[in-house]
């Protein structure tokens, strides 16, 4: 029997994806199933909507393993749509069963839609520089990046709820796997970022932006060098393309010159503000209100303002 | 001593695409091509590898007959010779075709004991490349890499996952996609420009992999792309006076309920 198939390693996002899934089964009349690593999720996914969950009990720590295991049984039920939480992990899982099922894959839709037999989704090409429709053959795998769409709210029916083993790659071992550091900043819920770049000359210099954030309520967030060439902050804080996209009240970019790998990420932020000493920056094409200055100056002035103001 | 391939794309500079104020369609008249990004990262790590460890490498990429453009500079970042496939389909090849075409040439080539891509390309960033083709090898494939190292045939790479990391150990054959942390990519030096002038280069006809029509039709068609437009305001305060501008932004923001 067809179906629209969802997975995500991660329990909300995998919550997330029963919404556009939901929907799709509106146009395809097809059942949605939910794969998921544990029971738990297994039952949730059901109590959400999803006509079976399934969950893959496997002795395995890599969840990449379980491709080969995924691929089958997204094949094996003839399924037209599979649908797949955009994390790194779910994109590699994603491709290995694409491949599998010689089917064509959307990568980090932002909508999807079933058109004329056709799966039509939207998505980011040259770095956020274009928008494009394209339209998928079914069968079609599609990953949606966390927090594109809400969970669904419980179902009026259960599901079915049903375990089967699971068998890993043995070929690829895992070890010194880092927890995801628990002290750090969720970025993507912070209602104002100070974001920071190369304008900085030094690593000290940071505290700048972080004296305003703290006037602000705010966090400090990165472009991609200062995260990645500089290590002057985590990669968890940058705002990118390949980092993360933030959408907060406002974005106050310090020293960042804003080329679109950047500003993709931070666009859908309401109000955004840029401090660069180079008035042809291209970040205040991209601003609200811009302070063209020396961000030694300005950020001190700044955030003396906010604190009186008690960052509200 | 490994045998090194690392697969490459000659894309677009997105940096030279223009977006049409009157129909928000892309100019691509003054694009110029450039290997894509995270792809140097991987041509710059075999090459590394290769350095230390002796071994050889091939690169190997598929596109229209805009590739040949690309030969000179990937053979002058390291690798020993070039197979290049030069067709029209690439036109609008997606993943699928592409990873068909790959793992069909790299089949015809012979065997590897590493094969690298970059994570995802500069102009589309599928990131489906290096997985697909591992899948179509039947191979492992370590994705997202960071950090690698070889002993003796066995892989060492550190995956980098966002919040997390974790040490991936495997045997080759392996498929690898590498990160644009892993390293930074040497400008080449005019001895490795002029020396890449002599480094072989080899045409694959795609007739002759042997793939079939169905292989060759991408399942993702583009049906329309668009400049992404942003609104906003451009306000820029740019007195000498910096109090000054920092007060008139501190009102705005007020105005905006911001403050």
């Amino acid at each position: 029997m067809p179906g629209i198939f969802v997975f995500s390693e991660e329990s909300a996002l995998a919550k997330q994806l029963l919404t556009p899934a939901l929907e799709l089964k509106q146009s395809l009349f097809q059942p949605v199933t939910a794969l998921s690593l544990t029971e738990t999720d297994a039952k949730q996914l059901a109590a959400l909507g999803a006509d079976k969950a399934v969950a893959l009990q496997s002795a395995a720590e890599w969840v990449e393993g379980l491709s080969e295991e995924i691929a089958g049984l997204v094949s094996a039920a003839g399924a037209s749509v599979f649908l797949v939480g955009g994390t790194l992990r779910g994109k590699h899982i994603a491709a290995y069963v694409a491949a599998k099922l010689n089917a064509g894959m959307s990568t980090d839709a932002k909508s999807v839609k079933l058109e004329g037999g056709k799966l039509l989704a939207t998505r980011l090409l040259y770095a956020g520089l274009a928008l494009c429709d394209e339209e998928l053959s079914l069968p079609a795998v599609v990953t949606i990046p966390p927090r594109t769409f809400l969970a669904p709210n419980t179902a009026a029916q259960q599901g079915a709820v049903e375990t089967v083993n699971a068998a890993a790659d043995g070929r690829v071992a895992i070890s010194d796997v880092t927890q995801a550091d628990v002290s750090a900043v969720d970025i993507a819920a912070a209602t104002k970022l100070v974001s920071v770049g190369r304008g900085f000359q030094k690593k000290e210099d940071l505290k700048l932006a972080e004296d305003l954030a703290a006037a602000l309520n705010g966090e400090v967030a990165c472009s991609r060098p200062v995260a990645e060439e500089e290590h002057w902050l985590p990669v968890a804080r940058y705002v990118g393309i390949s980092g993360h996209m933030v959408k907060p009240d406002l974005y106050l970019a310090v020293g960042i010159s804003g080329q679109v790998q950047h500003m993709v990420g931070a666009r859908e932020s309401k109000v955004i503000v840029a401090v660069n000493n180079d008035e042809h920056a291209p970040i205040f094409e991209n601003a609200d209100y811009g302070i063209v200055g020396d961000l030694y100056e300005v950020l001190p002035l700044l955030t003396e303002a906010m604190k009186k103001n008690g960052g509200r | 001593m490994p045998k090194c391939l690392v697969c490459y794309k000659w894309a677009l500079d997105e940096k030279d695409i223009k977006i049409k104020s009157e129909d928000v369609s892309l100019d691509v008249t003054r694009a110029k091509g450039k290997i894509s990004d995270f792809d140097r990262n991987a041509i710059e790590e075999a090459t590394l590898l290769v350095e230390q460890q002796g071994g050889a490498l091939d690169a190997l990429t598929y596109g229209t007959s805009a590739v040949n453009q690309s030969l000179k500079d990937v053979l002058s970042r390291g690798p020993d010779s070039a197979y290049f496939i030069a067709d029209k389909s690439a036109e609008k090849a997606d993943a699928y075709v592409t990873a068909n075409v790959l793992a069909a040439a790299i089949r015809k080539l012979g065997f590897y004991d590493l094969i690298l891509c970059g994570e995802g390309s500069s102009d589309s960033f599928n990131q489906q490349t290096a997985v697909r083709v591992a899948a179509l090898l039947g191979l492992p494939c370590v994705s997202y890499v960071l950090k690698l190292s070889v002993e003796n045939g066995t892989v060492k790479a550190t995956r980098g996952l966002g919040v997390s990391t974790e040490v991936a150990t495997v045997k080759g054959p392996v498929v690898l996609s590498v990160l644009g942390q892993i390293n930074h990519p040497r400008i080449p030096s005019l001895k490795q420009v002029l020396g890449a002038a002599k480094k072989p280069k080899t045409e694959i006809k795609i007739a002759d992999l042997g793939l079939t029509p169905d292989q060759l039709q991408p399942r993702e068609v583009y049906r329309s792309v668009k400049g992404f437009v942003t609104h906003r305001k451009q306000i820029a305060f740019k007195e000498a006076n910096t109090a000054a501008n920092v007060a008139k932004l501190v009102s705005s923001l007020a105005a905006e309920g911001l403050q």
